[in-house]
């Protein structure tokens, strides 16, 4: 089977029906998320003010916007005082994720493939592993293959001995670990755990094992590279299929969230 | 558990069960159910957690959400209930574990703020509380308290008559002159409960003072309007606490007020302030504010001035004041004027460390007891275990409150809700810490100026 990027031949592997399955997978991703944001408008209710306050309340513009800020930060702040160790391991885990799956050199293309302006980032492309990083710094080789976009002449200089796929990839590895042993401690002691949170996280955790796999080559093939690649897309389908019903959800939540109790909390308190 | 012994009545609570979480689905709500991401910030904020792990925001909470699954998800309804994820009803076991636990929450709402998804579980666990009032699994001793405050039988009881009566007559000696009394149109209404006369009635005398020195045209009431109106709500009782709110708003309708001045900035503050209008859909012409409010505008309109005292003092944010209520800034506004050398809490603000309320009760367990014995209402073994029971978390949040309060070295905590300063000053007791607790208007008072226009 041909496949869209150029001549390159995959023959029978799992990749070319992962890339197949993208669009069927984006599409049942917003059948879902439109379910669960429908939800929200079912039950709306327009909220009671009973009325403004006159006495001591006046927030000034930059406070209010000061205060949103804080209203993002204070779960870190405060958790960063009494949980230090659990809120560094979510914070580092959050971040390496974000670095990971949207600036990744692989991952770009593959979004730049499909959302064109993604291209505007590419110099924010992080290489594959450290060794690739030394010697795009080091030789400042340019890509043997032409390419209008030469990944090597990225913005993070010797940065990229450390940040880049598979430092990253190690440490979300040893983070994701950290969180299952919390899973496993919070089981010991009987709290609730729920399977939405189990299903998301080892959907994410094995794709993290498997798109490891395939950038080191191990096994060393080209059809298991290709199975392996192949694997690693559709499990992450899988993930972004389902996230409308699991906590991966919080990824475009969080933002309602926290707005949300801003609004409630600084903005309509404030009014006078 | 108290009401272990107690048979409970497994129809009513399965009625109860549908009745809520039927009733009260609102976009919030949803959010709430479905938003949690179970990564346990929100144990740092709760003042239960250091009791145990089960008394975490989201342990608590999530039994909310098996009842919230099993209605309104797909997903809860088929496979949800074959791997534990939900459920339509609760065993005997289960709702016992429920009382225990809404009994464990103070509805501080400090979970909400440091939760990265801004869940408030209180709000969650409010609805168990309300299933198990409606199941009828409330200890008795709070409920007869507060069928004594909507009957309105309260007033028939000569240890409330004298102690309101006394009250007023103190008042009375105090401003050297007969009290306003129930005076339509007055600029402030001076509203306390009878808990507050019987909790700090010289801070009350003091606030009449106050009052009579800056030359306010002001009124007290005749009559208190309940126990501690409306109690209801920190029992589950809605209905109940909706007879008793409309009590309270016809009479600050009768007197009209431009303010209705709080002295407690525990529950009845949020209550009074908004529950009572949202659940009436009404726009009152009156204003419900905390005295801290009122001083601060008038000192702020240089009315009086506050000689300043100089020793470390610091403010604790009351839980339903602040974060439920919005009030932060006005009693700052006094304390920097009180002493130079205030210095805030380590946990302040959003993120002011709740006093636990008692234990998750209505008050320290010992005065809950002795309320009951004065009123006459028996006090049974359950009730005495469950009040016991409430001492746990009393002494474990207590030590993190008493360990702020030393680090800052603080000599005065100075506050605005009576409860908190129950349990503040029983936890500084316990730890045989230096420093007192007290409500701001009792240092203030004395402190202020008035400037003669
Ligand atoms: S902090 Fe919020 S999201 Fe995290 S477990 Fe608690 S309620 Fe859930
Ligand atoms: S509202 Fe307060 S007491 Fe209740 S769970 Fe949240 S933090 Fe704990």
């Amino acid at each position: 089977m041909q496949l869209p990027f150029g001549d390159y031949l995959v023959g029978n592997s799992l990749y070319p029906l992962a890339l197949d399955l993208f669009i069927p997978t984006i599409v049942f991703f917003f059948f879902g998320a439109s379910y669960r944001v429908f939800r929200y408008f079912a039950v709306y209710k327009k909220p009671f003010i009973p009325y403004a306050t006159s006495v001591m309340r006046e927030t000034s513009s930059t406070e209010k916007v000061k205060k949103l800020v804080d209203t993002f930060a204070n779960s870190s702040k405060v958790g960063m005082k009494r949980k230090p160790v659990t809120t560094a391991a979510g914070l580092l885990m959050h971040l390496s994720l974000i670095v990971i799956i949207f600036l990744l050199a692989q991952h770009m293309v593959f979004w730049a493939y499909y959302i064109p302006p993604y291209k505007i980032l590419f110099p924010f492309a992080i290489p594959e592993s450290s060794a690739d990083g030394a010697l795009a710094f080091t030789l400042a080789t340019s890509p043997y293959t032409s390419t209008s976009y030469p990944f090597v002449h990225d913005i993070w200089g010797p940065l990229t001995i450390i940040l880049n796929g598979q430092y990253i990839t190690y440490i979300l590895m040893i983070l994701l670990g950290i969180y299952l042993g919390h899973k496993f401690h919070a089981l010991a002691e009987g709290l609730t755990l729920r399977s939405g949170d189990w299903w998301f996280f080892l959907l994410l955790y094995i794709d993290i094992i498997l798109g490891f796999l395939a950038t080191s080559h191990i096994p060393n093939s080209v059809v298991y590279y290709d199975d392996l690649l192949g694997a690693h897309i559709i499990v992450a389908e899988v993930l972004i299929a389902t996230l409308p019903f699991t906590r991966g959800f919080h990824m475009f939540e969080f933002y309602l969230g926290k707005v949300r109790e801003w609004y409630f909390m600084t903005y309509r308190r404030g009014e006078k | 558990m108290a009401i272990a012994e107690t048979k409970v009545d497994m129809e009513a609570l399965n009625k109860a069960i549908d009745e809520v979480f039927y009733g009260q689905l609102d976009s919030t709500m949803l959010y709430y159910f479905q938003s949690c991401v179970n990564c346990k910030a929100c144990e740092a904020a709760c003042p239960f957690t250091p009791t145990s792990l089960h008394y975490s925001p989201v342990n608590k909470a999530e039994v909310s959400r098996e009842l919230y699954r099993y209605r309104f998800s797909v997903w809860g309804k088929t496979i949800g209930r074959f791997i534990g994820g939900s459920k339509k009803y609760l065993s005997l076991e289960e709702a016992e574990t429920m009382v225990d636990y809404v009994w464990h929450c103070t509805n501080c709402g400090a979970c909400m703020f440091v939760c990265p998804m801004a869940i408030d579980s209180g709000a969650m666990i409010d609805l168990l509380k309300q299933v198990a009032f409606k199941a009828g699994m409330v200890p008795k001793i709070y409920r007869d308290i507060a069928d004594l405050e909507i009957s309105g039988k309260y007033w028939e009881i000569d240890f409330f008559k004298n102690s309101w009566n006394s009250l007023i007559s103190k008042i009375k000696d105090a401003i050297g002159k007969e009290v306003p009394l129930d005076k339509k149109g007055s600029e402030v209404l001076f509203y306390t409960s009878i808990y507050e006369a019987l909790a700090y009635p010289d801070v009350l005398v003091k606030v009449a003072k106050i009052l009579d020195m800056l030359n306010k045209d002001w009124t007290f009431m005749s009559k208190p309007l309940g126990i501690r109106p409306p109690i209801g709500l920190v029992i589950g009782d809605k209905e109940g606490a909706a007879e008793v709110m409309q009590r309270v708003y016809s009479y600050f309708t009768d007197i009209s007020p431009k303010y209705v001045m709080l002295t407690a900035g525990g529950f009845e503050y949020p209550s009074l302030r908004y529950t009572m209008h949202e659940t009436f859909k009404v726009k009152p012409k009156y204003e419900v504010v905390h005295v801290t409010e009122l001083l601060a505008k008038w000192y702020e309109n240089k009315e009086f001035e506050i000689e300043p005292l100089d020793e470390t003092i610091t403010w604790h944010d009351p839980c339903q004041l602040g974060r439920r209520g919005g009030v932060f800034e006005a009693p700052r506004v006094l304390m920097k004027a009180l002493s130079k050398k205030f210095k805030e809490l380590p946990s302040h603000g959003v993120n002011s460390f709740c006093c636990s309320r008692g234990g998750g009760g209505c008050g320290v367990p010992s005065m809950v007891e002795n309320m009951a014995k004065t009123l006459g209402i028996p006090v049974s073994d359950d009730d005495k275990k469950f009040l016991d029971s409430t001492l746990e978390p009393l002494i474990k949040a207590g030590k993190i409150k008493v360990n702020e309060i030393n680090k800052i070295k603080a000599k005065e905590v100075l506050t605005g809700c009576p409860v908190c300063i129950e349990s503040i000053g029983f936890s500084i007791d316990y730890y045989h810490a230096s420093s007192k607790v007290n409500h701001i208007v009792d240092i203030l008072a004395d402190r202020i100026k008035v400037n003669k226009k």
